[in-house]
């Protein structure tokens, strides 16, 4: 992506040679708005990497020296282990079952014709348009009266974190397999039935293998939702299992050291690597 | 018309969406190894009948009889028909060679005959060396084939084909039509085709059928359709032709709206309101004095060279305008200015007659 964005801004430069004025002007703004986009995104990272190795047990500016000793302390963080294990967990068997439901409802929005589709889709996509937060909170006050009524313990565990984050990654499935399977051409699975695959074949054989590109970027996106999700998880959490952003956002309450910087350093590395590893198999640039 | 002993037999093929037919009584019999193209404007119902064929497209009404057995209730995956689409339809995400022997895994073939049934036709599409590439690495011609060959590996009962030019360069585009024709022919295989391209049907079918608002207009060889058109939609759309309105007031005498009088080369018991079909090509040029006696005269309004021949639109006295074809370099051609009045005449088998039911009038013997 910086390499496209370096031929964008050389190919701007020889423009500005043989280009008459009007274009040029519209050529450097265009070239100055992409330098602002990407100063938006990648200043906080990078700012949060630099506290990473400040010397001083408190951030100050300027630092009093730099050192990585930050990182070796990574363990000392509290609950850095479980919370991280907890949302890779609840993460990853949210994707996986938001894929079990979301794959085969989009194949059946797009290529079937049945009443109440139109109801279906707007069900499965509607957990986008509430907020968070209004989510979460209903979902404890269920919980809650359900807790009281029947005395089995519900709050706090994770398979009902798994269930609350099932509602927000869904409808990211749904939208991006719905997406993917919009543009298909319909004529290729026509093709296999007329070489003699009956449907169940055609969905094994064509359909599912020609979505491989959506499916994993819904994958990616649900994954994504999930882990970094704190405002419903916020209401879901009991104190002995929290989740990994909000292990930061409690830490950060009492104290702002460079040891929560390195923390979400780790962090963000290992989600770029997810990406990163991903990009081998399908094209991040083509599904999202 | 209707040979009981018809390979492929099309019967009262009817496809209604709400109250409209966009396929309507379609009756067709082909005989084993015949190629039918489908041809018409877009619209006109031709694509809509194959996928009835192919089985993607549930009929209303009518029976597709192969071999005697009814087709029209099976899902499309036993039809055993072959289909070349307009888009190629490969799958993206199988090899060439397996997307060529899909259908024969379908069929559970063995692997042997698999093999060599691969080996067969990848050669006949002369892809030999393609096998193991994806389709996004070829070029729209080889993806052609590649479809070609998917569709001919299965033997098919009848091999269906959508358009399967339009998608290719003009230059391309003979050669392949002479391919596909020649494969088809070498494997005696019964092929129905759909274009809109009046050239590409014309060099590709045995017979034709001509299609229009989800009607067959008519079903005949290149010939049929071209000298004698059943009505005034197949004289314009085969080769073009002049369709003047008029009135038959006389056995051969035919009177413009405007007043200019026709004199018609056959004889004819109908009077009234008629319209006249003349192909530019087959309609002559003379001075006004030649000796033959004209069948009208006319104003050259524009002349245009277009290498070939010349391009005459005449007007008649009156109103109503007639457009001729002269072929250049032909002896005693010579080019007329615009504004010189000609004398035109044409013989009695380039003119065709149709009534105001749209049905054609024959003359009278002789």
């Amino acid at each position: 992506m910086l390499k496209g964005i370096g031929d964008l801004a050389e190919g701007s430069g020889s423009a500005a040679i043989r280009g008459n004025g009007a274009q040029l002007s519209a050529r450097l703004l265009v070239g100055a708005l992409m330098l602002v986009a990407i100063a938006l995104m990648t200043v906080p990272l990078l700012m949060t990497a630099y506290m990473s190795v400040f010397a001083d047990g408190v951030v100050t500016f300027p630092p009093s020296g730099y050192t990585l000793s930050w990182y070796g302390k990574l363990a000392e963080f509290p609950k850095f282990g479980q919370a991280l294990g907890t949302s890779l967990k609840v993460a990853a068997a949210a994707t996986l079952l938001s894929l079990l439901i979301g794959v085969p409802a989009s194949i059946a929005l797009v290529r079937l014709n049945f009443v109440g589709r139109g109801f279906l889709n707007v069900l499965l996509l509607s957990p986008l348009t509430v907020p968070g937060v209004v989510i979460g909170l209903g979902l404890y006050v269920l919980l809650v009266e359900v807790e009281i009524r029947s005395e089995f313990p519900l709050t706090g565990s994770d398979g009902v974190l798994i269930l609350a984050h099932l509602l927000i990654t869904t409808p990211w499935v749904v939208r991006l397999c719905v997406a993917n399977l919009m543009q298909l051409d319909r004529s290729i699975e026509e093709a296999a039935a007329n070489l003699g695959a009956p449907p169940g074949r055609v969905l094994w054989s064509v359909t599912l293998p020609m979505m491989r590109q959506g499916i994993v970027a819904a994958a990616l996106f649900a994954f994504i939702v999930s882990f970094e999700n704190i405002e419903m998880t916020l209401f879901l959490i009991s104190p002995g299992t929290i989740t990994f952003p909000i292990s930061v956002l409690q830490y950060l309450e009492y104290r702002f050291d460079p040891l929560v910087a390195s923390v979400v350093v780790v962090q963000t590395a290992v989600i770029a690597l997810l990406l990163l590893a991903i990009d081998r198999y399908v094209k991040l640039s083509k599904v999202v | 018309m209707m040979s009981q002993d018809a390979y492929l037999r099309i019967e009262g093929l009817t496809k209604a969406y709400g109250a409209t037919n966009a396929v309507q009584d379609v009756n067709l019999s082909v005989n084993q190894g015949e190629m039918i193209v489908l041809l018409g404007p877009s619209g006109c119902g031709k694509t809509t009948t194959l996928r009835l064929v192919a089985g993607f497209v549930e009929a209303t009404r009518g029976r597709i009889l192969v071999e005697g057995a009814d087709y029209a209730a099976l899902p499309p995956y036993r039809r055993e028909m072959g289909m070349v689409f307009q888009s190629y339809a490969l799958f993206p995400h199988l090899t060439v060679a397996q997307n060529i022997t899909f259908g024969l895994r379908m069929r559970k073939l063995p692997k042997a005959e698999i093999a060599r049934r691969l080996d067969e036709v990848l050669e006949m599409v002369k892809l030999v060396p393609m096998a193991e590439r994806y389709p996004r690495q070829l070029s729209g011609g080889q993806q052609q084939r590649v479809a070609l060959a998917r569709a001919l590996a299965v033997r098919p009962k009848v091999l269906l084909l959508d358009e399967p030019l339009s998608n290719l360069d003009a230059n391309l585009r003979q050669s392949v039509a002479r391919e596909i024709r020649q494969l088809q022919k070498a494997a005696g295989l019964t092929a129905l085709m759909v274009t809109h391209d009046q050239d590409e049907a014309m060099t590709m079918a045995d017979r034709l059928v001509l299609m229009s608002e989800g009607k067959v207009q008519q079903i005949g060889s290149q010939e049929e359709l071209y000298e004698q058109p059943l009505n005034p939609f197949v004289a314009r759309f085969i080769g073009h032709s002049n369709l003047v309105a008029g009135e038959l007031v006389d056995a051969d005498t035919f009177r413009l709206p405007g007043g200019a009088v026709l004199k018609l080369a056959g004889r004819y018991t109908q009077r009234g309101p008629h319209t006249l079909a003349l192909r530019p090509e087959r309609v002559r040029l003379h001075q006004p004095t030649d000796d033959a006696p004209p069948r009208a005269t006319a104003r050259v309004e524009d002349a245009t060279y277009v290498g070939g021949h010349v391009d005459y639109l005449l007007g008649f006295a009156g109103g109503g305008s007639l457009a001729l074809h002269e072929p250049t370099g032909a002896a005693g051609a010579a080019r007329r200015a615009t504004g010189e009045t000609v004398a035109i005449t044409w013989d009695g088998l380039s003119e065709r007659l149709f009534g105001s039911d749209e049905a054609a009038v024959a003359a009278q013997a002789a």
